[in-house]
């Protein structure tokens, strides 16, 4: 009877021992996962008026070579109240980080978002190129 | 002498669950209540506009052996508006989901704070709906009403509903638009003006209404703030003296039921107008879509105000609109 207990506690601490043992995965500043993946890139751009609905007038053209990204935007657009939205690749992030809407008004001076890879090692300046429609 | 302390412990446990599993909670048929008694709902929702109805179900009953429905009435803290009243009618919902309103005493005699309906019919149980309008008096303040009826018994009950916040915004619905003719809107006045109007009004008009279809650009309906940049007022001649620079908003999806009369459940309250930053919108929302709508300031700051484009014509160079209006 005593073996009987004995095994019953010994199955029971092997799991425990084992999880205590595995290592953490490393997290970054912003507590995101730190991946293996070197990819750095944007896969699509958005941009929302103050109700929320599109104000690009086409699809944007994204240069993954030349890291920029050209928007066509509504006449009338107001682009001091417009909120951007990026779609990266898996693992990436964005610097700096869109927290609600942003002023585009300022077409002389694109603004430049950063995408850093998975690994945290590659870092990409894309500017966004706006113009409006005529 | 283990194994035995085993088996005697897996014994009682399985005893434990046997009783827990085999009790029963038996239903009992509950005791009529013979006291006299009454229960209200209030009918609508969202916010209490001035002018608007609040609209309550009252209903009462004792056992019939024991007597009849004497009166029924409601006080409330505020007079109502004329149109203020209680049926005269006892509501039931039949099975394909009618009102069938049974008379059970005359019309309601309104006086003052109180409205009453004696009972002229035998009956121990009614339900009579309550229409108070909300007067004017009653803007930002809290409204309460006490139901009571009284019975052949002697017995009285009543019941209490509210407060309620009355709002302080007003609403205007169904104000037709059309391009070069009533064009001009007026948010103090809650209103829509022609040319010769807006010229006699012009301190009033805050926004004008166009319809354009330019090759190229997407502009159609459009609520532009007279001085707005001339690029958004294209072959507009505004009438001397409107000048107004009213901030706009677009919104979508924002179907205020009071304004839409859709099925969406959405309210724009007080606190809505009381907490939009509009400081930095712009001066004018083109292509306007039906069901979509503008938050708008006037230049003054005295009024927020929520336009809801009702419907669209793109063929006449119209739309309806539906404005609430909040005073600040």
């Amino acid at each position: 009877m005593k073996r009987y207990l004995k095994l019953i506690v010994l199955c029971l601490l092997a799991p425990l021992a084992w999880v205590s043992c595995k290592d953490d995965f490393p997290i970054d500043d912003d507590g995101l996962l730190i991946t293996k993946r070197s990819q750095c890139f944007v896969s699509n751009f958005e941009l929302l008026g103050a109700d929320f609905l599109t104000v690009r007038s086409k699809n944007p053209v994204i240069d993954t070579v030349a890291c920029t990204i050209d928007v066509e935007v509504f006449y009338g657009t107001d682009l001091t109240n417009v909120y951007p939205q990026f779609s990266l690749v898996t693992d990436a992030k964005l610097d700096p980080k869109i927290v609600g809407k942003m002023d585009f008004s300022d077409l002389a001076t694109p603004k430049v978002f950063t995408v850093v890879s998975g690994n945290r090692k590659v870092r990409k300046p894309y500017t966004v190129n706006i113009t409006v429609q005529q | 002498m283990q194994r035995k302390y085993l088996f005697n412990i897996s014994f009682l446990l399985s005893l434990l669950l046997l009783v827990g599993a085999c009790k029963e909670e038996e239903y009992a048929i509950p005791t009529l209540r013979s006291e006299f008694q009454n229960d209200c709902i209030k009918r609508n929702l969202g916010p209490n506009l001035i002018g608007n109805k609040m609209e309550f179900a009252y209903a009462m009953a004792l056992p019939p052996n024991r007597g009849r429905i004497l009166s029924a009435q409601v006080e409330a803290s505020i007079a109502g508006a004329p149109g203020t009243y209680l049926e005269n009618r006892s509501f039931h919902t039949d099975a394909s989901r009618v009102d069938i309103g049974v008379p059970i005493g005359e019309p309601a005699q309104t006086a003052g704070k109180v409205t009453r309906v004696d009972f002229t019919a035998d009956t121990s149980a009614a339900t009579l709906r309550y229409y108070y309008v909300i007067p004017d008096e009653a803007r930002g303040q809290q409204v309460s009403f006490t139901f009571s009826a009284s019975s052949s018994t002697g017995e009285n009950v009543s019941y209490t509903m509210g407060p309620y916040d009355i709002s302080r915004m007003d609403i205007a619905l169904d104000l037709n638009v059309k391009d070069g003719e009533t064009s001009y809107i007026s948010i103090a006045d809650m209103a829509v003006y022609d040319a010769t109007a807006a010229a006699a009004n012009a301190d009033k008009i805050d926004l004008v209404y166009l319809y354009r279809a330019l090759p190229n650009i997407s502009f159609a309906h459009a609520l532009v703030a007279p001085a707005a940049d001339p690029q958004y007022l294209p072959e507009v001649t505004l009438p001397a003296g409107v000048n107004k620079n009213t901030r706009l908003r677009k919104a979508w999806g924002l179907r205020d039921q009071q304004l839409a009369r859709l099925q969406f459940g959405i309210f724009i309250d007080d606190l809505d107008f009381q907490q939009i930053d509009l400081s930095d919108a712009p001066n004018y929302g083109i292509n306007m879509r039906a069901e979509s709508g503008a938050w708008v300031e006037t230049a003054d700051g005295r009024y927020r105000a929520y336009i809801f484009i009702n419907a669209v014509d793109n063929a006449n160079k119209s739309a309806r609109i539906s404005i609430k209006r909040y005073a600040l």
